[in-house]
């Protein structure tokens, strides 16, 4: 069953581009990652999708029920943590999480605590007293203190520190466990890769690529430097699965893909001092998939 | 009702301010009436030579200074400018502040009609303007009460008052209206005040220049002024229609502008 299902929506804000005909599926309990850079149009879906802003053209169902008609039936079952967490300064933390239970007809004092501990969180702090990791960690606490069915999280990890990021995806795997149905946006492939069954990647507004994360795993890119000891002729790494392939002052890096041991092999046999194998970042992802003539 | 509560609490702080400023506003104007009956009837005498604009501007015109109650309704087009100014504040921040303080992701999406959330916010409004009036209603009579020498005070301020609720009401609604509508959710405050700075002005160019007086259908300040409730009669059913016309259309505007809007975050 589809939990989402959004069909040529379209959405321009007076002239300007948000996103152009995006159509996808998010399955019932499936881990969904929607990735592209900044401005691509992944916030204009998601607001979209919680009729915070209206499509232009096209539609989109949650539950089976369109998003705009049917939106306040369906935010019962929907927890979402927006990429810029902003509140009412003035109050204290667990005001504002009971403000926010007090919108859903159940008890969810259990789960606030739970929730806070895990997230470790200050209850009795004021809100502007929070630096912005922390009020991050109130916006987690917030999505999911009703215990909703669909999860929508937008770049949900920015300000996290690591560790921080590591139990936020253990409370979010659990959750899917229990039957939570996610859906989340991010810039970052690794985080999209570790979490993810299925991802849509967006460019411009428009979806170019929908596939499982396995198949993109195939794809697997890494970025590696090489800092030698002695000069070498680049050409040394010309084998097959390597891309642009440069060198600077003693430095030779390239992006390469295919079995990792081969290159491992190649990187042994010489002398080098340093080495640095890097998840290339988005843009270099995305100029593979242009290369395609997508 | 939670997001009623949640508004009554937000404008807890600037009621009482603004509560405060009104009974000062008050206490000091009456104030300066206990030095000016001292002159007994010499203040009308003097005042009779005044040139006629320089009356209207100070929105003096007919009044019998000698009284209390005249003093009173002189006074009176301040006080209602003070309660225009809150309620026209009120009504365009009630409404933008959840875009403008980028909590609109957090409220819109809960399971909660807009419908229903702009009832909230016009209800809690609705309270603060109320209260405000009755404060204001309060602190007149008791203080035109000290100075009356016995005269009655209380039906005179009591038109006056419902007279002022109705302009709070109209300039609430112009200031909803002017937030569901605006782009900019920064900018509708001071566009909604700016409004009532114009209607305000005009109301003085009328009084300075009877040809353009077929103007005063546009500024509220004209509907209810404080000589006719007093003096001459009393409410008139044009205005008091007129403004009924004028707050449910803007009401209604504010619900279908903010509906449909796209909520800027």
């Amino acid at each position: 069953m589809n939990v989402i299902e959004i069909n040529n929506l379209t959405k321009y804000y007076g002239k300007e581009r948000g996103i152009i005909d995006v159509s996808l599926n998010v399955e019932e309990k499936e881990i969904f990652g929607f990735i592209g850079p900044n401005g691509a149009g992944k916030t204009t879906t998601l607001r979209t999708l919680l009729a915070l802003i209206y499509p232009t053209s096209g539609s989109a169902t949650i539950f089976g029920m369109d998003c705009i008609k049917y939106g306040t039936e369906i935010k019962k079952e929907i927890g979402y943590l927006p990429s810029e967490v902003f509140y009412y300064d003035k109050m204290k933390v667990i005001d504002l999480l009971k403000y926010s239970a007090s919108f859903y007809k159940k008890d969810c004092s259990k789960r606030i605590k739970e929730l806070t501990e895990i997230m470790d969180l200050d209850l009795h702090k004021r809100i502007d007293d929070l630096s912005f990791g922390n009020k991050k960690k109130v916006g987690i606490v917030q999505g999911l203190l009703h215990g909703p069915k669909l999860i929508i999280l937008d770049e949900p990890t920015s300000g996290l520190d690591p560790l921080m990021q590591q139990k936020f995806f253990e409370l979010l795997q659990e959750e899917n466990k229990k039957g939570a149905t996610i859906l989340f946006s991010s810039h970052i492939l690794g985080e999209v890769q570790r979490l993810c069954n299925r991802v849509a990647i967006i460019k411009e507004g428009k979806i170019i690529q929908l596939e499982k994360i396995s198949a993109l795993q195939e794809n697997n890119y890494k970025k590696i430097k090489v800092q030698t000891t002695a000069n070498l002729d680049q050409d040394y790494f010309n084998i097959e699965g390597v891309s642009n392939l440069e060198e600077k002052q003693n430095i030779i890096s390239f992006l390469f893909r295919g079995n990792i041991n081969s290159i491992m092999k190649k990187i042994s046999d010489i002398e080098i001092a340093n080495v640095w194998i890097e998840e290339p970042d988005l843009e270099e992802i995305f100029l593979h998939y242009y290369e395609k003539g997508v | 009702m939670n997001v009623f509560m949640r508004e009554i609490k937000a404008n807890r702080k600037v009621l009482i301010i603004w509560s405060i400023g009104m009974i000062l506003l008050i206490a000091s104007g009456m104030g300066k009436y206990a030095g000016l009956s001292a002159s007994g009837q010499a203040i009308n005498d003097f005042l009779a030579q005044m040139p006629e604009s320089l009356k209207a501007i100070m929105g003096m015109g007919t009044f019998d200074l000698t009284k209390a109650t005249g003093y009173y309704g002189v006074l009176f087009i301040y006080l209602a400018m003070m309660a225009t100014i809150h309620a026209t504040m009120l009504g365009a921040n009630i409404i933008s502040k959840e875009e403008r303080d980028k909590t609109a992701e957090f409220l819109f999406i809960k399971p909660i009609s807009r419908n229903k959330i702009i009832t909230s916010k016009l209800l809690a409004s609705l309270v603060n303007i109320l209260i405000f009036n009755l404060v204001t209603f309060v602190s007149s009579i008791l203080m035109v009460q000290k100075y009356s020498k016995g005269e009655a005070v209380i039906g005179d301020i009591t038109k006056l008052m419902i007279g002022m609720l109705i302009l709070q009401l109209i300039f609430l609604s112009i200031g909803t209206a002017i937030a569901a509508k605006s782009k900019h959710p920064k900018t509708a405050p001071s566009l909604a005040t700016g409004i009532l700075l114009f209607t305000f002005i005009l109301s003085i160019a009328i009084d300075l220049n009877s040809r353009i007086e077929i103007l005063k259908y546009f500024t509220p300040f004209k509907y209810f002024d404080a000589k006719n409730l007093m003096y001459a009669q009393g409410f008139e059913p044009i205005y008091v229609i007129l403004s009924g016309v004028i707050i449910a259309i803007l009401f209604r505007v504010t619900y279908i502008f903010y509906i449909s809007r796209d909520l800027k975050v």
